[in-house]
């Protein structure tokens, strides 16, 4: 793997976590061999640590195996949903084999997490530069946990999805009630001011693009997205995720 | 920016095709500190209304550890309403009709919207 | 909600709910209490409605004083964690009065909007007209205080 923006650089390890800097040194060696011996035997010890699984994707990606580098990032996901080096490692195999929707997603979801990292955001703007101006705006899953889409009732209760995660607690809550209430507001300034059925709701913040959309009478959604995001790139998300939305609910009823 | 220059910029925003109306809120109280607006629009409606939705938006932002909102953009069936934040506690507020144009009405509020800062 | 005037009750639910007022006053400038939000003591609402209805008689005797014929629509007092409206307007049934608290969930331009429409739809909802009432400052406190019986019950 290079020091591409798509690569992903290695984070300190935790103290006590010395196999993580062997592992390290070994891969940039190129000795991938003993660099994956190294991590898996760490991850025998310590299975919940996202650096453990980062270091032997990054190996695996290394060694050109895309699908267990993917798999292990996922993996690294899983113990921490805000590992920015295993979103950016995951957007890195979706680059590499053209996947420029899904690399986008992944890159899209780092920005947000580590909003001044200049390193992803070049990488964003470098895979925009690439993509057709038509491509496609990207699956939106309801269920991915780091995936900046909450679908919410009009009780302001999550129904699925999560915006963002902040020092381990999920925001997803909060939003849902908070959002409720943005829908409730929005549907009378509509209808006090003659702008008809509300179509979305955009709120722009210095390190966030945000947008809501109500996606039925009983269920509305929020995107939350880095300020480096199009505003028509959002909205593109914004319909795809509300498709998917009244999809979830039509088979959840 | 003096009060002379608020409704100059205030007078261009209203050029813009589609739009029926512009003024500065203090989002605080909803109410309207400037204005230049086309008769039907009610613009101290407008501002009690867009101030209401911006303390909506900021409570969201906020729930989601996003930051304060700069701006706040609601777009309906028939019309939209964009708001840009200004110097605290006021915000710079449009209302367009939908066939408006409403890139170049966000482009020039938020032009004026950093002047005003 | 309280309300003496069962046709006052729609309007006021509704202005309650779009303005997200704290505490709500309606009474005639005679002192009847019509309707009430929010209040949970009788001597409150006394209160509340002998200071409501000296400080709008203050502000129109000002507005006399200045040359301004029309009067002024509405007195509001801005703290730092609640504010207070007052406005009198006319119904088929006299002037009224309507005192409005509301807080940080709400603001000016909200109450104003919101009372503007509670003032129409009272006017509109208004049954005809009752026999015209003295307003003398002994009928004020009479009528305050039956009012208060009637909004509280023997408290």
């Amino acid at each position: 793997m290079t020091d591409d923006p798509f690569a992903g650089a290695p984070d300190a390890p935790p103290q006590g976590l010395a196999f993580l800097e062997l592992g390290e040194r070994l891969r940039q060696r190129g000795q991938h061999a003993a660099a994956a011996t190294v991590a898996l035997s760490g991850l025998a010890h310590y299975p919940t640590v996202a650096d453990a699984h980062d270091l032997l994707a990054r190996v695996r990606a290394d060694q050109g195996d895309d699908s267990a580098a993917s798999r292990a990032w996922y993996a690294a996901l899983e113990c921490d949903p805000d590992h920015v080096g295993a979103r950016k490692g995951l957007a890195f195999v979706a680059f590499r084999s053209r996947d420029f929707a899904a690399a986008e997603r992944h890159l899209d979801i780092a920005a947000m997490q580590a909003p001044h990292d200049i390193t992803i955001l070049n990488a964003l703007d470098r895979l925009r530069g690439l993509q057709p101006a038509r491509a496609p705006v990207g699956t939106v899953r309801l269920t991915d946990p780091a995936g900046g889409v909450l679908l919410f009732d009009m009780q302001g209760m999550r129904l699925a999805g999560s915006v963002r995660e902040v020092a381990d607690v999920s925001l997803a809550d909060a939003a849902a009630a908070e959002g409720a209430g943005l829908v409730r507001e929005a549907a009378r300034v509509a209808r006090m001011l003659d702008l008809g059925t509300v179509r979305h709701v955009v709120m722009e913040t210095a390190d966030a693009k945000i947008a809501m959309l109500p996606v039925s009478r009983d269920g509305a959604l929020l995107i939350y997205r880095s300020s480096a995001t199009p505003l028509g790139r959002l909205l593109g998300l914004a319909g795809d995720a509300a498709r998917a939305a009244r999809d979830w609910m039509g088979s959840s009823s | 920016m003096t009060i002379d220059q608020w409704h100059a910029a205030l007078r261009e925003v209203t050029g813009v095709t589609g739009v029926l109306g512009a003024l500065i809120v203090s989002a605080e109280d909803g109410l309207v500190v400037a204005e230049t607006a086309m008769e039907e629009l009610a613009t101290a409606d407008v501002a009690a209304l867009a101030a209401a939705l911006v303390m909506r938006v900021a409570r969201c932002t906020s729930a989601m550890d996003a930051g304060l909102p700069q701006t706040a953009y609601l777009v309906g069936d028939r019309g939209a309403l964009l708001a840009v934040a200004g110097p605290a506690p006021l915000w710079l507020v449009a209302v367009a009709r939908n066939d408006g144009e409403l890139g170049r009405l966000r482009l020039l509020m938020r032009d004026f919207a950093d002047v005003l800062r | 909600m309280r309300v003496l005037e069962p046709w006052v009750a729609e309007p006021l639910a509704e202005f309650l709910r779009e303005s997200s007022a704290r505490l709500t006053l309606v009474m005639t400038s005679a002192g009847q209490v019509i309707a009430q939000h929010g209040f949970t003591r009788s001597v409150d609402v006394m209160s509340a409605a002998a200071l409501g209805a000296g400080i709008l008689a203050t502000t129109d005797e000002l507005a006399r004083t200045i040359d301004e014929p029309a009067g002024f629509g509405a007195v509001v007092h801005q703290g730092e964690r609640q504010g207070v409206w007052l406005s009198a307007f006319d119904t088929p049934r006299g002037r009224w009065i309507g005192l409005v608290v509301f807080g940080q969930e709400s603001s000016i331009g909200l109450v104003r909007l919101f009372f503007a429409r509670l003032a129409a739809q009272i006017q509109a909802a208004a049954p005809p007209l009752a026999p015209v009432r003295d307003v003398l400052a002994e009928g004020f406190e009479r009528e305050l205080d039956n009012s208060l019986r009637s909004l509280f019950g023997s408290r």
